[in-house]
């Protein structure tokens, strides 16, 4: 058989099962060893979180004084005399030890409290609407506070650490995704901005008057004066508009720059006033010369000069400002800072995870910039400019959708650090607050009362530690695997 | 060479300039100042509360507040801390390098273990030890440092419980005594010997996430240098294996790990700074929440204003020394 018969028969073949991008992205991520392991742990957690209220004997903020950081509970599954029975927990007294001083927990095991499964318990609403009272486990004995199921132990205020954990994971996992969303949108935005309109200027002000050249003086005379007006940056913008048609946007553009400019005369005005007040001898006169600079070039900028910048430069410049400031001391000054404010939790968790998307989205805006700017020379992309599509639809319908692998892989990767900064700053006071839950403030609880209370209560320690470790580690696996299914580079 | 530094330093005023004034900005949302809280103190009057405002600025507008401790940083002053009564330099620089010996340790560790594990990684890629190596490396990416530090902490204190006496020390710096000595008149080597005792668990803690990205990147470059044509041409040469390991493929491979010290930086600083709150190491983070809970604005600029100047230098180091390893990228 002739070779180029052959290869006619396997195209064939290959077009009768051709997969989409799509198919063949999840034909490689099952591929992955740990990527349906890491996704099936996350879909557990997500699932108690949801149903924490059901899960957890004891609602959020449910306290009891006489058992403050009291070990988890022991269940016991044989009675005294070893038989087998239902696992049945006992009453715990608290007593002060007379001896040592120390606090015990002595079980009293003359009354059993077995524990049922799917039981009525605390009522509860659930996803906040729906009246219920079923729980997971317990007894009756739970709601008449006869003897207490503390699976985990329990926190400083003698709530029940089980529960908590689980009402924890509704912000530890959603923290992150919440501001993936809104980094994502700035990113989105600003960056696409960025890199579609890099090499744009945008003006900052324009001058109404020309100042003509000492050649056009010694050309014309006194006559170069009289178009002062007629060539002034004001005049030469507004023809410009006329000719691209964009009358309306220049109008509406043009108050709002002599507005910014005069509040920053205004700004500085005042800085400058107040700063050759408080100052005296080099500094005096060094602020004078560095001030009446600045505001004489602001001054003649706004009669005779303009102004121009690239949006482009501003963003950019914007991020690597962002980037300056290590990133652990931005977190905590701007949650340090409201810290300072009585804010009720749901009002705390918004400004959170708000700081968290404020510190991160640079990074994105940055590479979004660069493919941006890659894809806006494509052919597609002046096809549509070609056939009269406006700045806006090339961007949103054309270039961003360009970058969508890219992104699912970004979220996926930098999910674990949103996860990771919100514990890192609960447990350092500075997130969310009592009486919410989150792992990273349960996490802080182990180290109150100084180095040696982790030894008496470890349990503070592992169980919350052990849920932000699984959830990043999770993460981390899925976004490997993402990566490597949605890489262009690894279609053959 | 020169005429791009020179452009690279100017370029950086800028940045300073910005990101000290957004900090200066965030500072001021806090509500009240740090003189408000000693209007609650009945030993200060009215009329001294006053006096304390204007000594320190606190009735002009902010910009101007800002202009004189930018007016001061650059002529070396950082202000005036309340709460310490004193400069805000004296309290500051202990601080800093304290920072500085567990984050230049940690380097130190990060690069001394991720490279040779990365290289014995990839040249048996695939073998048990290198699937191990894999999964620990994820495992230190994902582990949390504040709760790897309350570990560590943990092990310490067990270790103390077994053996009766402390094997690692439970946080903190510096010993109060040395062989029954006063730390401070202890001979120096005794004192660095023991701060490098209490720094192994910290040291550990901040570089495992660096250890563990570090290794994985070596490995990628290891992978990807060995399928390099120059590689296979010096094995056709009939050179023998240690040469191409260590003279072909090393040699390239290793590049951009040298290069990434600048970006390790600013990850060490944030990472090092929890592992300093959990373990009492007395660095620059946990006196800036101290700051932050007194509102003691010219401690919180004084160090944000050192740390970002270390930062960019850190980069423009980095960029500088990629450009030498590796002739290829020209300064643009």
């Amino acid at each position: 058989m002739p070779a180029d018969e052959k290869n006619i028969d396997l195209l064939e073949g290959v077009a009768e099962h051709s997969l989409s991008h799509w198919q063949k992205a999840w034909i490689r991520f099952k591929r992955h060893p740990f990527a349906r392991w890491a996704g099936t742990v996350l879909i557990f957690l997500y699932l108690m979180a949801i149903f924490a209220d059901f899960v957890g004997p004891y609602p959020e903020a449910k306290s009891f004084r006489k058992y403050q950081f009291m070990q988890p509970t022991a269940i016991h599954f044989k009675t005294e005399d070893g038989r087998w029975t239902r696992p049945y927990v006992c009453k715990v007294e608290r007593k002060r030890n007379l001896k040592t001083f120390k606090l015990e927990f002595n079980e009293d095991c003359s009354q059993h409290y077995p524990i049922y499964f799917i039981v009525h318990g605390y009522p509860y609403k659930l996803f906040g609407l729906i009246p219920a009272d079923i729980h997971l486990f317990g007894g009756p004995w739970v709601t008449e506070e006869k003897a207490h199921i503390f699976l985990w132990g329990t926190d400083d205020f003698g709530r029940d650490l089980f529960s908590r954990i689980w009402f924890g994971g509704r912000i530890s996992l959603s923290i992150g995704i919440f501001a993936v969303i809104i980094a994502l949108f700035l990113g989105i935005t600003l960056g696409g901005i960025s890199g579609y309109f890099a090499g744009e200027k945008m003006h900052l002000i324009r001058g109404f008057l020309h100042w003509p050249s000492r050649a056009e003086i010694a050309e014309k005379g006194a006559a170069a004066f009289r178009g002062m007006f007629a060539n002034s940056a004001l005049a030469r913008g507004w023809r410009n508009a006329v000719y691209e048609g964009q009358t309306l946007w220049y109008l509406l553009s043009l108050p709002l720059q002599y507005a910014f400019w005069g509040l920053a005369i205004w700004i500085l005005a005042i800085t400058m006033k107040g700063f050759l007040a408080v100052s005296s001898g080099f500094e005096l006169a060094f602020a004078m010369v560095l001030f009446g600079a600045a505001l004489a070039y602001m001054f003649w900028a706004a009669i005779f000069g303009e102004v121009a910048i690239d949006v482009d430069d501003i963003i950019m410049r914007t991020t690597e400002i962002l980037a300056a400031i290590p990133g652990l001391f931005l977190l905590i000054i701007l949650s340090g800072i409201l810290a300072k404010y009585d804010l009720p939790s749901s009002t705390r968790f918004m400004m959170v995870l708000s700081i968290l998307a404020f510190v991160s989205w640079g990074g994105l805006a940055r590479n979004i910039r660069g493919f941006i700017l890659q894809l806006r020379e494509m052919e597609y992309a002046q096809a549509a400019k070609a056939l009269g599509a406006g700045n806006w639809r090339i961007l949103f319908r054309h270039l961003l959708p360009g970058v969508m692998g890219y992104l699912i892989v970004v979220v996926s990767l930098s999910l674990p650090g949103y996860i990771l900064a919100e514990s890192g700053l609960s447990f350092l006071g500075l997130g969310i607050q009592d009486p919410s839950s989150s792992w990273g403030l349960l996490l802080s609880k182990a180290q109150q009362g100084g180095m040696s209370a982790l030894r008496q209560r470890p349990w503070l320690l592992f169980f919350p530690g052990f849920f932000i470790f699984v959830s990043i580690l999770a993460y981390n696996y899925l976004g490997d695997a993402l990566r490597d299914a949605l890489d262009p580079r690894a279609e053959h | 060479m020169t005429a791009y530094i020179v452009r690279r330093l100017i370029h950086l005023i800028p940045t300073f300039l910005g990101a000290t004034f957004l900090a200066f900005l965030i500072i001021q949302l806090a509500p009240g100042d740090f003189v408000t809280r000693l209007e609650l103190d009945p030993s200060y009057n009215h009329q001294q509360i006053e006096n304390l405002r204007r000594l320190f600025g606190l009735d002009q507008p902010f910009t101007v507040q800002y202009a004189k401790w930018l007016s001061g940083f650059m002529k070396g002053y950082l202000g005036v801390s309340l709460s310490y009564q004193t400069d805000v330099w004296q309290v500051l620089k202990p601080r800093l390098l304290n920072s500085l010996v567990l984050v230049s340790l940690s380097i130190i560790f990060i690069y001394v273990v991720s490279i040779p594990i990365g290289v014995y990684s990839a040249l048996r890629q695939y073998s048990l030890a290198d699937r191990v190596l894999t999964t620990l490396a994820f495992f230190g990416l994902a582990i949390p440092n504040f709760f790897f530090a309350l570990l560590m902490l943990y092990f310490a204190l067990w270790l103390k419980d077994v053996f009766g006496h402390e094997i690692f020390p439970i946080g903190g710096m510096r010993s109060l005594y040395i062989d029954g000595v006063d730390f401070f008149s202890a001979p120096k080597w005794r004192q660095w010997l023991d701060i490098l005792w209490h720094a192994i668990l910290p040291v550990i803690v901040s570089g495992t996430s660096g250890t563990a990205g570090l290794t994985r990147v070596m490995r990628t470059q290891m992978l990807e240098t060995k399928m390099q044509d120059f590689v296979r041409t010096a094995r056709a040469k009939g050179l023998s294996e240690r040469v191409v390991v260590y003279k072909h493929i090393l040699r390239n491979a290793i590049i951009p790990i040298v290069a990434s010290i600048g970006f390790l930086l600013p990850e060490l600083f944030g990472g090092a700074g929890l592992v300093e709150v959990v373990m009492g190491w007395p660095g620059l983070t946990p006196m800036m929440l101290e700051a932050l809970f007194s509102i003691d604005v010219y401690i919180i600029m004084g160090s944000i204003g050192v740390s970002v100047i270390l930062l960019m230098i850190g980069n423009l180091l980095s960029d500088l020394l990629l450009a030498w390893v590796d002739p290829r990228i020209r300064y643009s």
